[in-house]
């Protein structure tokens, strides 16, 4: 009985902060967003149909490594029975990714546009047991500056 | 922080691509469910698929133990080895006088086993009845009950539970379900917090099923052997908690045996249904008394 009531008070503790925690996260994310949304950023290899001249280049990156709350984590497991969206991994996954191409733009505020831009993401904590699961998303790209 | 050029001054404008920036309305990489119903919904059933598997594969126990011969577990459960904790030596009077009345209550019933009384020397009061013909007493139980026909209820109920051979079902139950439980969610997991009270239900509705048919079972042996039913509630009278105001309504649920004042009034109940009789009680051999 003590050791299901430990589980609830996990369950519900990993609930609320991991909620209150990711309802902050987007605000944030958002308003970043709306700030740099004019900043190009494409996925193309090279400058198309731009006639400025490059004045140089640079590789810029951001990552953020994003873990899962008990509470998502159980409710993952639960879904493991019977298959399905693993709706709890969306919203960690999502931030990770916007969050670490805006930590990329924002390493390079004085570029002009972003080219080439990847995003890579591996689970650092994979296949051990009793560890709390993480992942890092990478987001890299090549930051161009045209000539004055 | 530098300017980028908006849509209107865009570098792409003049060709074939433009550039367009603006935020989604909607974001469609996530589900916008609310999590807590997905998580009851799923616990739920989950619960309500174990119970029922529990239930199912409990029917396939009873179906095998019914082909287990009493000689059969003899010989699977005689290669066991026990564990000599507290167990007190072969020739110990008390033992002796135990196996003694063991041997007696047998006359009643038809009983194929080899019974053996094993006398653990600790301050628990218990009895349990064990694969193999083994019936362990806790010593603690002695200084519970006071009178011979309080010791032989008890007594008698454990060779119900062999008549019955719930000690089979029991642990039979027991295997299947911790082989469930690890198939599942893997040995150790947290996780397996979760469905424990699914469990434990299913398992304590189970066991106090089979308790109640062997107090009934224990009643009527003590009732041929001593031609009435006096000091039956004897032990449960004593293991009684004094506040009764503290009764557990949720656990009681989850208990492996019905409570002390249920059983009491069961027993009542079924002495006055079978018509048996409730005389004076023989006082406790005084082997047993001695410390």
């Amino acid at each position: 009985m003590e050791q299901l009531i430990i589980f609830a008070v996990l369950l519900s503790l990993g609930y609320f902060f991991g909620r209150r925690a990711e309802k902050k996260h987007y605000q944030s994310i958002i308003e970043r967003e709306k700030h740099l949304i004019s900043f190009p950023t494409t996925s193309n290899k090279t400058v198309e149909h731009d006639n400025r001249e490059i004045d140089h280049c640079q590789l810029v990156n951001g990552n953020m490594v994003v873990s899962v709350d008990y509470f998502k984590r159980i409710l993952a497991k639960l879904r493991n029975f019977f298959g399905g969206n693993i709706q709890s991994y969306e919203t960690l996954i999502d931030r990770a990714r916007r969050e670490a191409v805006l930590r990329m733009k924002e390493s390079c505020p004085e570029a002009d546009m972003v080219i080439n831009l990847r995003l890579d993401t591996s689970s650092i904590t994979k296949g051990k047991k009793n560890q709390v699961g993480s992942v890092e998303v990478l987001a890299y790209g090549t930051a161009v500056y045209f000539c004055k | 922080m530098k300017s980028w050029p908006t849509a209107r001054q865009s570098i792409f404008v003049n060709n074939i691509m433009e550039y367009k920036p603006s935020l989604p309305d909607h974001n469609d990489n996530v589900s916008h469910d609310q999590p807590v119903r997905e998580f009851v919904t799923l616990f739920l059933g989950i619960t309500v698929f174990l119970l029922i598997a529990f239930w199912t594969t409990g029917l396939f126990v009873d179906y095998a133990v019914d082909y287990i011969s009493p000689e059969m577990e003899a010989k699977i459960f005689s290669s066991f080895n026990r564990s000599k904790a507290g167990v007190v030596s072969a020739k110990d009077p008390k033992q002796a006088e135990l196996q003694r009345m063991v041997d007696q209550l047998r006359q009643c019933i038809h009983l194929s086993y080899p019974l053996t009384v094993h006398l653990i020397d600790t301050e628990q009061a218990n009895a349990m009845a064990f694969p193999g013909g083994r019936i362990i007493v806790l010593n603690g139980l002695l200084n519970k009950v006071t009178s011979e026909n309080g010791l032989s209820f008890v007594l008698a109920h454990e060779l119900a539970h062999f008549i019955h051979r719930d000690h089979l079902r029991g642990m039979g139950r027991g295997i299947v379900i911790a082989a469930m439980a690890a198939f599942v969610t893997g040995p150790g997991s947290d996780f397996t917090q979760l469905f424990a009270p699914a469990v434990n239900f299913n398992m304590a509705q189970y066991s106090q099923t089979r308790e109640s048919m062997a107090d009934k079972k224990a009643l009527e042996i003590l009732a041929c052997f001593y031609g009435h039913v006096g000091g039956a509630t004897e032990f449960f009278k004593a293991m009684t908690p004094n506040d009764k105001g503290g009764k557990n309504f949720l656990g009681h649920y989850f208990n492996s045996h019905p409570e002390a004042l249920e059983r009491i009034d069961d027993l009542y109940r079924l002495a006055k249904e079978m018509n048996f009789d409730v005389k004076t009680v023989n006082p406790l051999n005084d082997v047993l008394i001695k410390n």
